[in-house]
């Protein structure tokens, strides 16, 4: 049971803008990685890549898993999805006039995670209560904290082995920054999933990132193989640590 | 003049004519209140199906609404080739509003036409035992020809709004016109989703349609008459909501016969554009819109 994501010089954009440049990373079974950078670095776009949304022009993407090789760079989303890839959108991307719970259950689409759904759904219950008072509220009704816990819930429901998250501090109140940082790393043990996670909020990322990169204008400037070695980073102390 | 009677009975019959409605709508309840396709042809689709009844009825005196069950599949079959073609010719390259209009419009005379053409203009009738009798409840009539197709429709719209809420395929129709990017990361195709909804939508069709023609005698171009009907249906319903669609389908049933019995038939076709302006004006998100 071994997990392992390999991209390799990945060039991508959306036409003429070219967002990626040659961008490599590795991801290992059970780790959780952090992808930093400020606005507009390609986060989003090399999640986007290994979900199958944006295209790269140039470069591999392979998911190793149990011995098998898989080029994500030839599937569509909803085959790479069902390798046990899922994505906690940028913008949470809920079905709006759907309820928590359809929106839930839609999580669980994939044919694998049909047949744990009663047990998945009780534990999406119980690692967010609210969800479950509010199972037939509209998931556009929500507040935006409960919307990124339906989002990462609902993600969780696929029965992912590895999980990209996609800045899930953005629009949060402080206090909630928090705690749902925390949901994440609870959530990965639990369920022994291998987390990359897209941030640009630097301390709530390293508290429960194994390690990380730092991407600048669709570059990996720096591959940080601790949280120590980002810390003592000049680039991260200059933009995120302001010393 | 005004009596009782003639009220309740005013309300009985346009209930049972409001039921039939729901079969009428249902199909564009999905098609278009859930994936957003203009689908003005699909009252075409009922006279096809009220036609399939008709010709099985009368070459082999099969019962007309199984006729209609039967052939769900044929059409569900047809529906998904339409999809294709209106997917690769016009959603795909996003020229769906005014093309796709286009589309279903030359669709809607294609098929009237063929019928035409193969049965000419006359109206055409199907024979059933229950098409001649009457239910009475003290002063109130039920004709078996208004409480068959109210019976079936209901069950249809029960069938539906059943697997559109507890199925995984459902639950990715109702999904798909929100944000169909989102449906692809929960591992659904969102052509697929919709090529299977198109179907159903006009699978619901050979059902209307006999149902149609077992409430009275059809020709070709009958079907004209339920586009404005089933487009005030789904917007007064709340776009795609089935329970919407039902009460809508009712109330203007009701509302439809009230007004035939006092004020005259020839204004009935106008309730529902009366109906369906009203709510576009006042609440465009329906009655039960989400
Ligand atoms: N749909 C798009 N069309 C054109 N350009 C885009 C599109 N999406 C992103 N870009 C551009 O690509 C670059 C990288 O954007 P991306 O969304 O990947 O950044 P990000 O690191 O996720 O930023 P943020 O923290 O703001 O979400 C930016 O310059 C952006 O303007
Ligand atoms: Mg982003």
């Amino acid at each position: 049971m071994a997990l392992s994501l390999e991209i390799r010089g990945v060039e991508a954009g959306y036409g003429a803008v070219r967002a990626l440049h040659g961008v490599s990373l590795d991801i290992r079974d059970t780790e959780t990685v952090a992808l930093l950078g400020t606005n507009g670095n390609g986060k989003s776009t090399l999640m986007k890549c290994v979900m199958g949304m944006v295209r790269p022009t140039q470069g591999s993407i392979v998911l190793g898993l149990d011995g098998a090789q898989h080029d994500l760079t030839r599937l569509s989303t909803e085959q790479i999805v069902n390798l046990g890839v899922a994505l906690v959108p940028e913008g949470r991307r809920l079905f709006p006039k759907l309820t928590v719970q359809e929106n839930l259950l839609l999580g669980a689409f994939r044919p694998l995670a049909r047949g744990a759904i009663a047990k998945n759904l009780a534990f999406c219950y119980e690692a967010f209560p609210v969800l479950q008072e509010r199972r037939r509220q509209l998931a556009g009704s929500m507040s935006g904290g409960q919307q990124q816990m339906l989002a990462i819930a609902r993600a969780l429901m696929s029965a992912p082995r590895l999980l990209l998250v996609d800045e899930p501090s953005v629009g949060l109140a402080p206090i909630l920054v928090s705690s749902t940082v925390s949901k994440i790393k609870e959530l990965k043990e639990r369920y022994g999933l291998t987390v990359l996670m897209a941030e640009q909020n630097f301390h709530q990322a390293i508290r429960i990132a194994d390690r990380g990169y730092i991407i600048v204008h669709g570059e990996i400037v720096f591959d940080g193989r601790s949280v120590a070695e980002l810390e003592q980073n000049d680039l991260v102390k200059r933009y995120y640590l302001g010393t | 003049m005004f009596s009782a009677d003639l009220f309740a009975n005013a309300v009985v019959s346009g209930l049972l004519l409001g039921g039939f409605y729901a079969a009428v709508a249902i199909g564009l309840a999905i098609v278009f209140g859930q994936l957003d396709i203009v689908n003005i042809a699909h009252p075409a689709f009922i006279i096809a199906g009220s036609y399939t009844a008709y010709i099985f009825n009368s070459t082999f005196g099969f019962d007309p609404v199984l006729v209609g069950v039967a052939a769900m599949p044929v059409f569900f079959a047809v529906g998904v080739a339409i999809y294709r073609i209106y997917y690769a010719a016009f959603e795909r390259t996003g020229q769906e509003s005014l093309s796709g209009l286009a589309f279903f419009f030359g669709l809607m005379f294609i098929i009237e036409v063929s019928l035409i053409l193969v049965y000419g203009v006359d109206y055409r009738l199907v024979s059933a035992g229950y098409a001649t009798g009457a239910l009475s409840i003290g002063f109130v009539d039920l004709p078996g020809r208004m409480l068959v197709p109210f019976l079936v429709a209901l069950a249809l719209t029960g069938l539906i709004w059943l697997y559109l809420s507890r199925t995984f395929m459902g639950r990715a129709i109702q999904a798909v016109a929100q944000d169909r990017g989102a449906l692809q990361l929960m591992g659904a195709d969102p052509i697929r989703i919709k090529q299977w909804a198109f179907g159903i939508g006009i699978a619901t069709a050979a059902v209307a349609g006999a149902l149609l023609i077992i409430i009275g005698p059809v020709e070709p171009s009958v079907g004209r008459q339920y586009i404005g009907r089933a487009f005030a249906i789904v917007v007064l319903g709340g776009m795609g909501s089935i329970q919407g669609m039902l009460i809508a389908a009712l109330l203007l049933g009701v509302v439809e016969n009230m007004v035939a019995t006092f004020y005259g038939p020839s204004w009935a076709p106008a309730v529902s554009f009366g109906i369906l302006l009203l709510t576009l004006a006042f609440r465009p998100a329906g009655l039960f819109g989400r």
